[in-house]
């Protein structure tokens, strides 16, 4: 696994993260470990009906209560929309804040904020919501694109002139060739229906915000949250305010997967600036699940036809997503996906989002990736043993190549999909897929397109002789460990001795969101060239000390030398304190590094499973995993490995136990840690990572983003390993061992 | 995500203990190991005016066996259940239960007498108290009773228990030769309530024959369930697969389970019946017999 070349002395040799002792002793310190003088603690009060007018909120009992300072409603902040304004949409819209000198008080007395409602008809599911005549959710916003999921690189483009349905808030369609006449070639046409439940990001850590304004109305926000640029943009147009009078100070994030972006940071803003004080919002638990946007739930049609050589003739599909309360959803991101994997002559993809009276959908992982590849590649394995194809070469012959075009016509850049195939391939456990009593394996595919946003990076030289890092962007993954390394590859020096840093907004350089698996992607080049700037610096010093020409020094552990005469030579540390005292005639050393990249890097995983099935109880259990995954170049393989069996873990999860429950009135049922199923220990198997380098042309030493690819082709691979075990399949995820029973039973 | 305001008394004896919990009555709480209770008071889904933290009772973590009997005291921690020699001697039905119980964690802290009096319907250790015809001790400032474990357990989370009573001890007939048991259930995730739990004893005689059968379930209904005809039918009877899925059949019949979002009645139904007959063939196989 180990990718290190003879040429790099850092990059490709696994190193421990700079951010696990710190997170391991419980020394981190989180958005709720802030206590500010004169700290106020915010409790919300939300909807419990999934729609209903507001007729009256008393706040007179709430607040009277002990320790209270305000109770606001919709009316009492500025702007007005942050709070329910007469309306709720979902059970858990916030309709009010109760904001007392402790937790407990503000509790107590949200408890006490008396709401008349008029419940009004509520629509649940998104294909009623599409049928003419049913309620309207809501009036649709003038404009309603995600953040979120531009921030993940999942917006796509596909044309959007389409008519909507009722309740549809968005609708993509992508076509190309002519859809009847593929399936007229084909030797087999499969046509099947896929379900995916909502399920929640399931970061430990819930969404966390303090606020606090100054005299003049500016504003501090110390925040959970995947990016802080974006969040100030975002709280800044939320409030109307100019962007630099917000400080966002990005704080260690206990879990995001896409679930933590602008949330609730306006709201505790502008009650910080109405009451003056410091403001603390931190959700718990149930809220949580509440306010916060899960994944949302997907309902994909798909009908694909093949020729008995294996080629693929046409693939046709209709994906409807239910985008909850808000538009938002990455339905356009899945259609891509779904027609963008496989080479095919013939499409016809339409999407819908649709909008219901239930949370408002968000980012998770790979957003509309899962969803799309349980369809798509447990129809391939169908189509596969329906043709009495291999499935590995089937998928490999339909395989996209670098150029070839993408749904949307742009064509794809340069990708690993088939080289991960090739490697399976070759892999003993595919040749071998040993296998018990009711024992499967399952292959998939999956990918990710790949996010793309400028950065900016310095490198400071200081007088230890270590290096000072700054960057935009939120470490949510360890993604500060390969940047680090990067900078130390540059150097020469140890990966210890640099140090990143993003403390805020306000001296940080810009960088994007951590999100779409592009934070060392987009924020590396940054690095790099940032890092290679100083060097430059610290090389043109040094030769006018050593006097000597900058071309015939060596920087090496720490210290430049004459090449040849190691006599010659002065540390990193005497040339930082050289340019960092008074009166020094010696500018410091601070590199620059700027990038625009305009070539996305796809990132391609293939998946292998093996599962155990329970004949009598429809139990599935994962016996065996291996996961393939192109990831350019592996700057530290440990951390790379790391990601990719989080992913799958969260995969597993997804296919086998998570799933957001709604009941007939639209409340949520699961909404705690024991109802709602994270995968355990017990859950997940060991998991084998094999990566792949096909070099990314932009990315730092050919890195690119590996992040998302990891969650995205499990349920396929459970679903055709499930079929592989006992020869029925499962459509809808999770897998409920009931459903696996009934199937059981039916087949005979 | 924090509890309503209350009252906290530690008292330092179960006299002490007593007297308040005569005090306040229902108003009282007693606080044990907490795994229930503590998020049920975070949940804001009880108000009690006072808890009575009964962890500083001295002399109440005890396991011993008298008279036929395992007695488990007050505090005694699954965790200290699940690594006694003792129980896993004399009751190894007791303790392969109580392994099952939540996440090392939680049996860290919690009680068994506390489990008892919570009476969860999905918890392990009413199905043991059933199947095996355990009683409960129950004691008051005013005296002390003594309940059989099917006059115990009254409904969901509802048991015979005044709030002037603590649980004070566990008794459970200690397993006689030949004995064979199993505790088996079904989780959709390793640690979570059961959907279904199955605790069986099987006692044979020396002709190989069942002399005596221990069978009940959990998570099934409201109290524990008593599969006393399914009992019935094995008793007397020579061991075999046929026996044991007849057994598990008429469990199936029996059982009135209630669906949820986690499983329909019907599939409650079902794995009843499975785990049922999985159980007994594993308490036929443990008390190493077959060959008779």
């Amino acid at each position: 696994m180990s990718s290190a070349e003879p040429s790099f002395q850092v990059i490709g040799r696994s190193q421990p993260r700079l951010d696990g002792p710190e997170k391991l002793r419980g020394s981190a310190r989180y958005v709720a470990d802030l206590h500010p003088a004169g700290l106020l603690h915010a409790r919300l009060v939300l909807s419990p009906h999934a729609h209903a007018r507001v007729r009256r909120i008393d706040t007179s009992g709430a607040v009277r209560a002990p320790g209270v300072v305000a109770v606001l409603t919709a009316a009492d902040l500025e702007p007005t929309g942050l709070l329910a304004e007469g309306e709720v949409f979902y059970a858990g819209h916030p309709v009010a804040v109760v904001v007392a000198e402790s937790e407990a008080l503000a509790e107590d007395a949200a408890e006490l904020v008396e709401v008349a409602y008029e419940p009004l008809p509520a629509v649940l599911d998104p294909e009623e919501a599409m049928r003419p005549g049913a309620p309207l959710v809501r009036e649709l916003p003038e404009e309603h694109a995600s953040q979120a999921m531009a921030a993940h690189g999942a917006a796509a483009g596909g044309a959007r002139d389409e008519p909507r349905p009722r309740n549809a808030s968005d609708v993509v369609r992508f076509r190309r060739g002519d859809v009847e006449a593929g399936f007229a070639q084909a030797d087999a046409v499969i046509e099947a229906t896929y379900r995916a439940a909502a399920v929640h990001q399931g970061h430990i850590e819930t969404h966390g915000v303090v606020a606090e304004a100054a005299p003049d109305g500016s504003l501090t926000i110390w925040t959970s949250t995947q990016g802080s640029f974006d969040t100030r943009q975002g709280t800044a147009g939320t409030l109307g305010l100019e962007e630099h009078r917000i400080r966002v100070v990005p704080m260690t994030v206990g879990g995001a997967f896409g679930g933590k972006f602008l949330l609730l940071e306006p709201l505790a803003a502008a009650v910080a600036r109405r009451l003056g004080r410091p403001v603390r919002l931190v959700l718990d638990r149930v809220q949580d699940f509440l306010v916060s946007r899960p994944s949302p739930a997907a309902v994909i049609h798909l009908k694909m036809g093949a020729r008995r050589d294996g080629s693929l003739t046409a693939l046709q599909a209709r994906l409807v997503f239910d985008s909850g309360a808000e538009p938002g959803s990455p339905v356009g991101i899945a259609a891509l996906l779904l027609g963008g994997t496989y080479r095919v002559a013939n499409l016809d993809i339409a999407g819908y989002e649709v909008l219901t009276h239930k949370s408002p959908a968000g980012a998770y992982r790979g957003p509309g990736a899962p969803q799309a590849y349980f369809a798509l590649e447990s129809h391939m394995d169908r189509l596969a043993r329906r043709l009495e194809l291999d499935p590995l070469d089937f998928r490999l012959r339909n395989a996209v190549r670098e150029g070839d075009p993408r749904p949307d016509g742009r064509p794809w850049p340069r990708l690993g999909l088939v080289e991960c195939l090739e490697r399976l391939r070759d892999h003993p456990l595919w040749k071998e897929r040993p296998a018990g009593p009711d024992e499967g394996w399952g292959m998939a595919v999956g990918g990710w397109p790949g996010g793309l946003e400028p950065a900016a990076a310095g490198c400071r030289l200081d007088p230890d002789g270590t290096l000072t890092v700054q960057v935009g962007a939120v470490d949510i993954t360890g993604s500060a460990t390969s940047l680090a390394m990067i900078a130390a590859e540059v150097f020469g020096l140890a990966p210890d001795r640099v140090r990143v840093v993003n403390r805020d907004t306000d001296s940080s350089p810009f960088g994007g969101s951590a999100g779409g698996s592009k934070t060392v992607y987009t924020v590396g080049p940054a690095v790099q060239r940032a890092a290679e700037d100083a060097r430059r610096q610290v090389l043109e010093l040094a030769a006018e000390r050593l006097e000597a020409a900058p071309e015939d020094l060596e920087l090496r552990d720490g210290r430049v030398s004459v090449r040849g005469v190691p006599s010659r030579s002065v540390t990193l540390a005497e040339l930082a304190r050289l340019s960092t005292r008074f009166g020094s005639r010696y500018a410091p050393i601070h590199g620059h590094g700027r990038v625009a990249q305009r070539s996305s890097s796809p990132g391609f995983a293939v998946h292998l499973a093996r599962v155990r099935v329970d004949r009598e109880t429809g139990e599935v259990r994962v016996t065996g995993f291996l996961a393939v995954q192109d990831v350019g170049r592996a700057i530290n393989p440990a951390e790379v490995a790391g990601q990719i069996r989080g992913g799958v873990a969260q995969g597993i999860g997804r296919t086998l136990l998570e799933q957001l429950v709604w009941d007939d009135a639209g409340q949520l049922l699961d909404a705690n840690l024991a109802d709602y199923r994270l995968p355990t220990g017990d859950d997940v198997p060991r998991i084998e990572a094999e990566l792949v380098e096909v070099p990314a042309p932009d990315g730092p030493f050919g890195a690119k983003g590996v992040g998302e690819p990891p969650a995205i082709p499990v349920a396929a691979a459970l679903a055709n390993a499930v079929e592989a075990a006992v020869g029925v399949r499962l459509n809808e995820i999770p897998f409920r061992p009931e459903a696996l029973l009934e199937a059981m039973k039916r087949a005979g | 995500m924090k509890p309503p305001r209350f009252a906290y008394a530690a008292p330092e004896s179960l006299e002490e203990a007593l007297e308040l919990l005569k005090e306040h009555g229902s108003e009282a709480k007693v606080l044990a190991g907490g795994q229930s209770l503590m998020p049920m008071l975070n949940l804001r889904l009880l108000k009690p005016a006072i808890l009575v933290d009964i962890n500083r009772l001295p002399g109440r973590d005890r396991i011993d066996e008298a008279e036929g009997m395992l007695r488990v005291g007050l505090l005694v921690r699954h965790r200290q259940a699940e690594r006694s020699p003792l129980v896993r001697q004399s009751l190894p039905l007791l303790a392969e239960a109580v392994r099952q119980i939540g996440h090392p964690q939680i049996r860290n802290r919690g009680t068994l007498c506390g489990s008892v009096a919570h009476a969860d319907p999905a918890a392990e250790l009413p199905a043991v108290l059933a199947a095996l015809g355990g009683q409960v001790v129950l004691r008051s400032a005013g005296g002390r009773r003594v309940l059989p474990a099917d006059q115990f357990f009254l409904g969901f989370l509802t048991t015979a228990l005044e709030p002037e009573e603590v649980v004070e001890e566990l008794r459970l007939p200690v397993a006689p030769p030949r004995t064979g048991a199993a505790f088996l259930e079904f989780s959709r995730r390793a640690g979570d309530f059961a959907l279904v739990g199955v605790a069986a004893q099987l006692a044979f005689d020396a002709a190989g024959r069942i002399a005596a059968a221990g069978l009940a379930l959990t998570g099934v209904g409201g109290t524990p369930f008593k599969a006393a005809s399914a009992e019935a039918l094995l008793r007397g009877q020579a061991p075999s697969a046929r026996l044991f899925a007849e057994a598990a059949e008429r469990v199936r019949e029996e059982v009135d389970p209630e669906a949820d979002i986690h499983a329909s009645a019907e599939y409650r139904r079902h794995l009843a019946q499975v785990l049922t007959r999985r159980a007994l063939e594993a308490a036929w196989r443990r008390a190493g017999l077959e060959a008779a």
